[in-house]
């Protein structure tokens, strides 16, 4: 077979590439040229043997002694004088270094936390007020304090045995309102469980929200699931699943049908600190960067997983490092402040739709409450600890101040608005109380679609056993 | 031009198993003659590798669905998802090496045909592709998912049975992912040992809100699979990758639908009820022509096609029939499918049985790699099996 001369096989594929081949002069000892060009030059080419002077054969079989330069047919090592050549590796487009050095993480001076007012609610550079007009940001106010309110007192009614379980938003009502405000009503949120100021702010009616809780005749969800395991079709906001970060799959897939639609929409991922250590938070990221998804990853650190602090959840820089590892732009915001979740989330939002690329924001916070009305959390942090957030750097305060500052917001309304959000909330509080549960028929819909012959015979088990032993089963409170 | 791709694609795969010809066992030979010849040099036999434990029967050609084509396996799979991309526009396949036309060949052509929007290779992750694909079936949108062995679904497990089964469940029908089917190939080829020949339909039996279904050919793959991307619950179709080159028969080029959840009577008989689905429908329809000619016994043989939600009616009319059971599956014995079928058999048709109802499976161990010829429930297995029960 016509084999190339090897002067040919020499000469680099791409010209000005930054190499230079060695050009060989009488007398001179036969060079290869550096081995990465000649395996370019022979897998383009089609060649199927390596001729043998090639380098690449030689300086596979690892030796790392000085070449010898007295064998002219013997291929040495080229040595790398400076690394004008780069690696061809598909797997890294990198520089070549000559030095050993691990990369050390940077914990301690890690990525900065973005914020646009002080711990007082007073904008620190005017450039970044966001400028939103009065009603938005009465309308974020209204929300968070809504919330507080509604978190209260459902609290107090598991307290009571009214419900089965609740868990507060206490403390992180800032990256609810801050960042649901920066989106598009359309936009489908796919959240964890800590996000019900998402739904608060889209106006979901204080009925729903205690119609879930209650799993009474009213709730959307057929009474079906857990308290504060929220869902809204007309909001865009997912029905919550107990399973930790199953979610941010899900959204990257949403995302990516979005995307495909051209429907200009981003989805917005909401999850907590802990399950980001899951292994679908791992893949949700990494198929958002490599499938091009519009998709804002919005992680809510509060410092705690039940009992888990962050120094045992994690060991690099938060989470919003781990984003440049999947090649996903990154940021982290003070969660405890509105504007700056709001500023963050906006422009994400604009250049993930732009750009069809996925963004990560950590929001930094601090769960005030419980875990939720099975935790008490005395048991692994003082109290102390979450007086300083709730007295020091609160997101509602924090809005407060600058409301005020502004002339838009004073003591007399706030007594008000207090006096008045208590009275929506008990009203419908003690509106969902009355309203009787679902009919026990509806705990066999919704398996498929359609109901399957098998179950429906079990249906109507349930039906005659009820019959009979109907007294010993609560249907009073059962439509 | 998919068609043509995928047969030429077919035909290189026929030409490379022509190669396996020589590798045929001796028809009828026993057991140690079939497996060992004598050699001089060591006294073991230069061994062979055995050739399939059955031979694929294809089904006449369907006459009432146009035009046929001779198709594979996984021809017939391909022409299902062509299908499905041509009728509907938000339908996207996606998975580990789908792009070039898959690992089995199933996606052949299809990115050329539709775009690398619609078909698309994921990053190394169940979990993510079964996620991404639950994902994308919220919006509406048709997710068919391919994990590349059925074997490596179980990092999906969760968001199988957690997410997909209960979304709409969970939600009071406000959101459902109905849309998702997942694809992977399934059961015993031979040589696949623990991690490329598992059967795990049983698993997933147990978990109401999807729905599970095995073919046991070209034919029967395209309608069930058509039928499992349209239904309007998240699917698994698992595809017993041994029939993928080795199983062909005439196939309609257009679309059709075959309905789940219903178990097929691919012969009727008086004596004794056969039951199996995928690769071992093929065994158990040898075993039912051994029976036949060595016992005259006469056996009524099911195809089961959808494991969940699964066809009590056709099988408990069946055993009404005949009073006598055996069900075979490559799974392993306890825990396997062929045991909610023997529990609910005999709950129904107690007072039917002349027998005890007969499983015929796997052995309790992982699956074997040199020990399968011993491991699967071949036809001698079952025949013996049969033979137990029409003495009983």
């Amino acid at each position: 077979m016509d084999s190339p001369s090897l002067r040919e096989l020499q000469q680099p594929l791409l010209a000005g590439v930054g190499c230079v081949s060695p050009i060989q002069k009488p007398g001179e000892p036969q060079m290869g040229p550096p081995f990465r060009e000649t395996a370019f030059a022979e897998s383009l080419g089609g060649w199927h043997f390596l001729p043998s002077p090639l380098p690449s054969v030689s300086a596979g079989l690892g030796e790392l002694g000085t070449p010898d330069l007295e064998d002219p047919q013997r291929q040495e090592q080229q040595h790398f004088p400076s690394l004008d050549d780069k690696p061809q590796f598909p797997g890294a487009s990198a520089e070549f270094i000559d030095k050993l050095e691990f990369i050390q993480p940077n914990v301690i001076s890690g990525i900065p936390v973005y914020r646009v007012m002080d711990r007082q609610g007073q904008i620190i550079n005017p450039s970044e007020d966001p400028h939103l007009p009065q009603e938005k940001v009465l309308k974020l106010y209204r929300s968070m304090t809504l919330l507080n309110t509604m978190d209260r007192i459902l609290y107090e009614s598991q307290r009571q045995g009214r419900i089965s379980f609740y868990m507060t938003n206490y403390g992180e009502e800032g990256t609810h309102v801050g960042s649901a405000a920066a989106l598009d009503n359309t936009d489908l949120v796919f959240g964890q469980y800590r996000e019900a100021g998402v739904l608060m702010y889209r106006d979901y009616p204080l009925e729903l929200f205690m119609a879930q809780c209650y799993g009474n005749v009213s709730d959307l969800g057929k009474g079906r699931q857990m308290p504060v395991h929220y869902g809204c079709r007309e909001r865009h906001f997912v029905t919550i699943s107990s399973p930790l970060a199953t979610q941010i799959p899900q959204a990257v897939g949403a995302a990516y049908a979005a995307k495909r639609a051209n429907a200009n929409r981003v989805v917005i991922c909401y999850f907590g600190e802990g399950a980001a250590s899951e292994g679908d938070a791992h893949a949700g990221f990494n198929f958002a960067a490599t499938l091009e998804c519009p998709i804002i990853f919005f992680c809510r650190n509060n410092g705690y997983a039940i009992s888990t602090p962050t120094s045992e959840q994690y060991r690099g820089d938060g989470i919003a490092a781990r984003g440049p590892g999947y090649g996903i732009l990154s940021i982290r915001v003070d969660g405890n402040d509105v504007f700056a979740v709001y500023n963050a989330t906006k422009e994400a939002r604009r250049r993930a739709v732009a750009e069809n690329q996925p963004f990560l924001i950590e929001a930094m916070t601090y769960r005030i409450g419980h875990h939720s009305t099975s935790d008490d959390s005395s048991a692994y942090r003082s109290v102390d600890e979450v007086n300083y957030w709730d007295k020091q750097d609160h997101p509602i305060s924090r809005l407060r101040h600058y409301l005020q500052s502004r002339g838009w917001w004073d003591d007399e309304q706030e007594k008000a608005w207090r006096k008045q959000s208590r009275k929506k909330v008990m009203e419908a509080f003690e509106q969902a109380e009355r309203k009787p549960k679902p009919s026990p028929s509806l705990l066999f819909s919704d398996v498929y679609q359609e109901m399957p012959t098998q179950l429906r015979k079990q249906q109507e088990a349930l039906a005659r056993h009820l019959q009979t032993y109907g007294e010993h089963y609560p249907l009073d409170h059962f439509e | 031009m998919a068609a043509l791709a995928a047969a030429v694609g077919g035909l290189w795969r026929l030409r490379a198993a022509g190669a396996e010809g020589q590798w045929r066992r001796l028809r009828g030979a026993g057991l140690l003659r079939g497996l060992v010849q004598p050699d001089s040099a060591t006294g073991f036999a230069a061994q062979r590798r055995h050739v399939a434990h059955f031979t694929f029967q294809p089904d006449p050609e369907p006459q009432e669905y146009g035009q046929t084509q001779k198709m594979n396996l996984f021809q017939a799979i391909t022409s299902a998802l062509d299908n499905s991309l041509a009728k509907d526009p938000t339908a996207v396949i996606f998975g580990e090496d789908v792009a070039f036309g898959g690992v089995f060949r199933c996606t052949v052509g299809l990115r050329d045909k539709y775009g690398k929007d619609r078909v698309f290779n994921t990053p190394l992750c169940e979990q993510g592709i079964v996620g991404f694909g639950i994902g994308i079936a919220v919006t509406g949108a048709t997710a068919i998912a391919e994990i590349q062995f059925a074997d490596y679904i179980f990092p999906a497990f969760d968001q199988i049975v957690n997410e997909a089964a209960k979304y709409r469940y969970r939600s009071g029908d406000l959101f459902n992912c109905g849309s998702l089917t997942i694809r992977a190939p399934w059961g015993c080829v031979g040589h696949g040992a623990l991690y490329h020949s598992q059967s795990p339909e049983a698993f997933f039996a147990h978990c109401p809100g999807i729905k599970v279904v095995v073919p046991r050919s070209p034919f029967q793959a395209k309608g069930l699979l058509l039928s499992c991307i349209e239904d309007k619950n998240p699917c698994i179709f698992f595809e017993p990758k041994i029939l993928y080159r080795a199983a062909v028969e005439q196939v309609p080029v257009e679309p059709y639908n075959i309905p789940l959840s219903q178990a097929e009577v691919i012969q009727e008989g008086s004596d004794v009820t056969l039951v199996a689905w995928g690769t071992q429908v093929h065994v158990i329809r040898e075993v039912a022509s051994m029976a036949q000619e060595k016992l005259g016994v006469s056996c009524e043989v099911i195809d089961l096609r959808t494991i969940l939600p699964w066809d009590v009616d056709t099988v408990c009319k069946s055993v009404i029939k005949t009073g006598r059971l055996l069900i075979s599956h490559e799974a392993p014995l306890t825990g396997g499918f062929a045991s909610e079928i023997s529990s609910t058999v005999q709950e129904e048709c107690f007072l039917n049985l002349e027998a005890p109802i007969s499983r015929v499976c796997g052995y309790d161990t992982p699956f074997p790699h040199i020990f399968e010829p011993f491991y699967i429930p071949d036809k001698w297995k079952c025949y013996d099996a049969l033979r137990k029960m029409i003495n009983y």
